[in-house]
């Protein structure tokens, strides 16, 4: 439904979108996901065609945005991250606007009821734009995107501004749109991604560095040749840090705390070529130190994300923080 | 193209934008008109249209053209109708449209002491018909010039502002001309004069020149509004 291909932008100098490609089949949401800044919104502007891109190709069902600009925008539903509203309209008149502007053949009276009852704005159709909540022009702008009832939806940070209430509603209507609609949202916030998306790209500094379902990006990194184990273990720490990072494979030790009088949690991460629980069992049996649990996990998409968009975990700070700390006693 | 016309057209009215301009057109134009009746004499009635129309121009058309592009770039509406299936020359004309149409409604509502004073006495009627003709298309370039600097700016203020400023100036180009002695100066002036161009209207003479002058400006400046919201895209 949605090529994208080699999409770049340049701002003189700036470059907001790098060599970015990637193709949406028909009914599926996916989550752009990246920090503010990143090139998520940009990405979407191209896409619907409201700002070009210095290099690349974009085509919407076969249509290219350039050759046929407004076939393919006759395809697209789009909800910018500033919905554009006229203050001084009514909600109805808006919509009967948008009616007209998109062309939409459709029965007016039978499917603009239907785009208020989807985005519930039902309640405030007869309202001036200009008096309604953040929470209601945020609705209002995704009915407008639904005008038309489009086969692409083009979300930029649809609940930024909703209350947790009309989260959850927006996010089971994204759900249920994804069903018979390709859908792109995009959010800087993971689990508002994680919630509704069959597929997540993350995006950070214009470049796509990630691509997947939740589930390949959680346990992507188990392919990349990784393992971690979260550990309870009684003993002194020092040792025993000194003693696991002697172990082959392992990569990396830290000390998350105590947890129990005496007990230290430890979190290891090591190449997944060797399995790191037997010989750290061999190394607590034969220095006597209980390992009270154990548990293996995958990378959470959290740290996916972290670590893709090169931020630092605030527990790598802290731990460096109390080191130093410690170092100075 | 008419979804846009027909919703600027209406927002003139959802504004006191669309009130001012026609209730002040009309204010000002009855003023003139009752001077001008106290003289008894109905010959100066077409004079009165020449006048007030070229004033009324000048001064009443930035406040219809200013709000256009600025503001749906300020609150960035803009993107709703550049991701609409509608091409750049719609939207456009659409807004030319509106404000064209806002205008002929205020201009045609100017006729009504003339009608009412043609039951009393004769008005020139094709002197103030060709008045009427020339004041819509000199109106029609205006507006069009109007609207491409609305499009240069997100500040209304500004846009109203030197929209003013330049269409003094097409108006009073003329003048300038009349004290410059290197003739092809004095030329090029009177040729770009607006008011120089809306004179032979005002005579009654349906002047091919002129009418061609106006409507290319008009052409010249929607095309230029247009390659100017298309090079948003680029930038």
């Amino acid at each position: 439904m949605i090529e994208v291909k080699n999409l770049s932008k340049r701002y003189g100098e700036n470059i907001a979108l790098s060599h970015v490609s990637f193709s949406v089949g028909e009914n599926t949401v996916v989550g752009f996901l990246g920090p503010n800044g990143a090139g998520k919104s940009t990405t979407m502007n191209i896409i619907t065609g409201y700002i070009s891109a210095s290099e690349g190709s974009v085509s919407i069902g076969g249509h290219n945005t350039l050759d046929e600009p407004n076939e393919a925008k006759k395809l697209i539903g789009y909800m910018p991250e500033m919905p554009p509203l006229y203050a001084d309209m009514t909600v109805k008149e808006y919509l009967n606007f948008v009616y007209e502007l998109k062309k939409v053949k459709l029965s007016r009276e039978k499917h603009l009821r239907e785009i208020c009852a989807l985005s519930r704005i039902t309640d405030v159709y007869n309202r001036l734009i200009a008096n309604l909540s953040k929470g209601y022009r945020q609705r209002v702008g995704l009915a407008q995107a639904l005008v038309g009832n489009p086969p692409v939806l083009i979300l930029d940070e649809p609940t930024v501004g909703l209350d947790p209430k009309q989260i959850i509603e927006v996010r089971n209507l994204i759900r249920n749109l994804g069903k018979n609609h390709t859908v792109i949202l995009s959010s800087h916030i993971l689990p508002e991604v994680q919630a509704v998306a069959d597929r997540i790209m993350i995006i950070n500094r214009g470049r796509l560095v990630a691509d997947g379902t939740p589930y390949e990006l959680e346990h992507g990194s188990e392919k990349n040749g990784e393992q971690k184990l979260t550990v309870h273990m009684e003993g002194d720490p020092k040792e025993i840090k000194r003693a696991i990072q002697s172990i082959h494979g392992v990569t990396r030790v830290t000390n998350d705390g105590l947890r129990e009088p005496g007990v230290y949690e430890y979190e290891i991460d090591g190449s997944a070529k060797t399995d790191l629980r037997r010989p750290l069992f061999g190394i607590a049996s034969k220095r006597g130190w209980p390992i009270l649990s154990e548990e293996s996990s995958a990378l959470s998409l959290e740290d996916v994300f972290l670590r893709l968009t090169g931020s630092t975990y605030l527990s790598d700070n802290a731990d460096q923080y109390f080191e130093r700390k410690g170092n100075k006693k | 193209m008419s979804a846009i016309a027909k919703k600027e057209f209406r927002s003139y009215f959802l504004s006191p934008i669309g009130y001012v301009f026609s209730g002040a057109m009309l204010l000002l134009f009855g003023f003139f008109y009752m001077e001008v009746l106290a003289t008894q004499s109905s010959d100066y009635i077409p004079m009165i249209y020449a006048s007030v129309f070229s004033w009324l121009m000048m001064f009443l058309l930035p406040l219809i053209t200013m709000r256009t592009f600025s503001e749906e770039i300020r609150t960035k509406s803009d993107q709703g109708l550049l991701t609409a299936p509608v091409g750049v020359f719609s939207i456009v004309m659409g807004k030319f449209l509106a404000a064209f149409y806002l205008f002929t409604v205020s201009l045609v509502a100017t006729l009504i002491p003339a009608v009412v004073i043609s039951f009393m006495g004769s008005p020139d009627w094709p002197k103030i018909f060709c008045t009427f003709i020339g004041a819509l298309l000199c109106g029609a370039a205006l507006i069009a010039i109007g609207n491409f600097i609305s499009s240069l700016t997100q500040s209304q203020l500004v846009a109203a502002v030197a929209t003013f400023g330049v269409l003094m100036f097409l108006f009073l180009i003329g003048n300038i001309a009349s004290s410059i002695s290197i003739d092809w100066i004095k030329n090029v002036f009177n040729w770009i004069s607006f008011d120089a161009r809306y004179q032979p209207f005002t005579n009654g003479i349906l002047n091919l020149s002129s009418l061609v002058y106006f409507i290319s400006i008009a052409a010249v400046f929607i095309f230029l509004t247009a390659r100017k919201l298309e090079s948003r895209r680029w930038s």
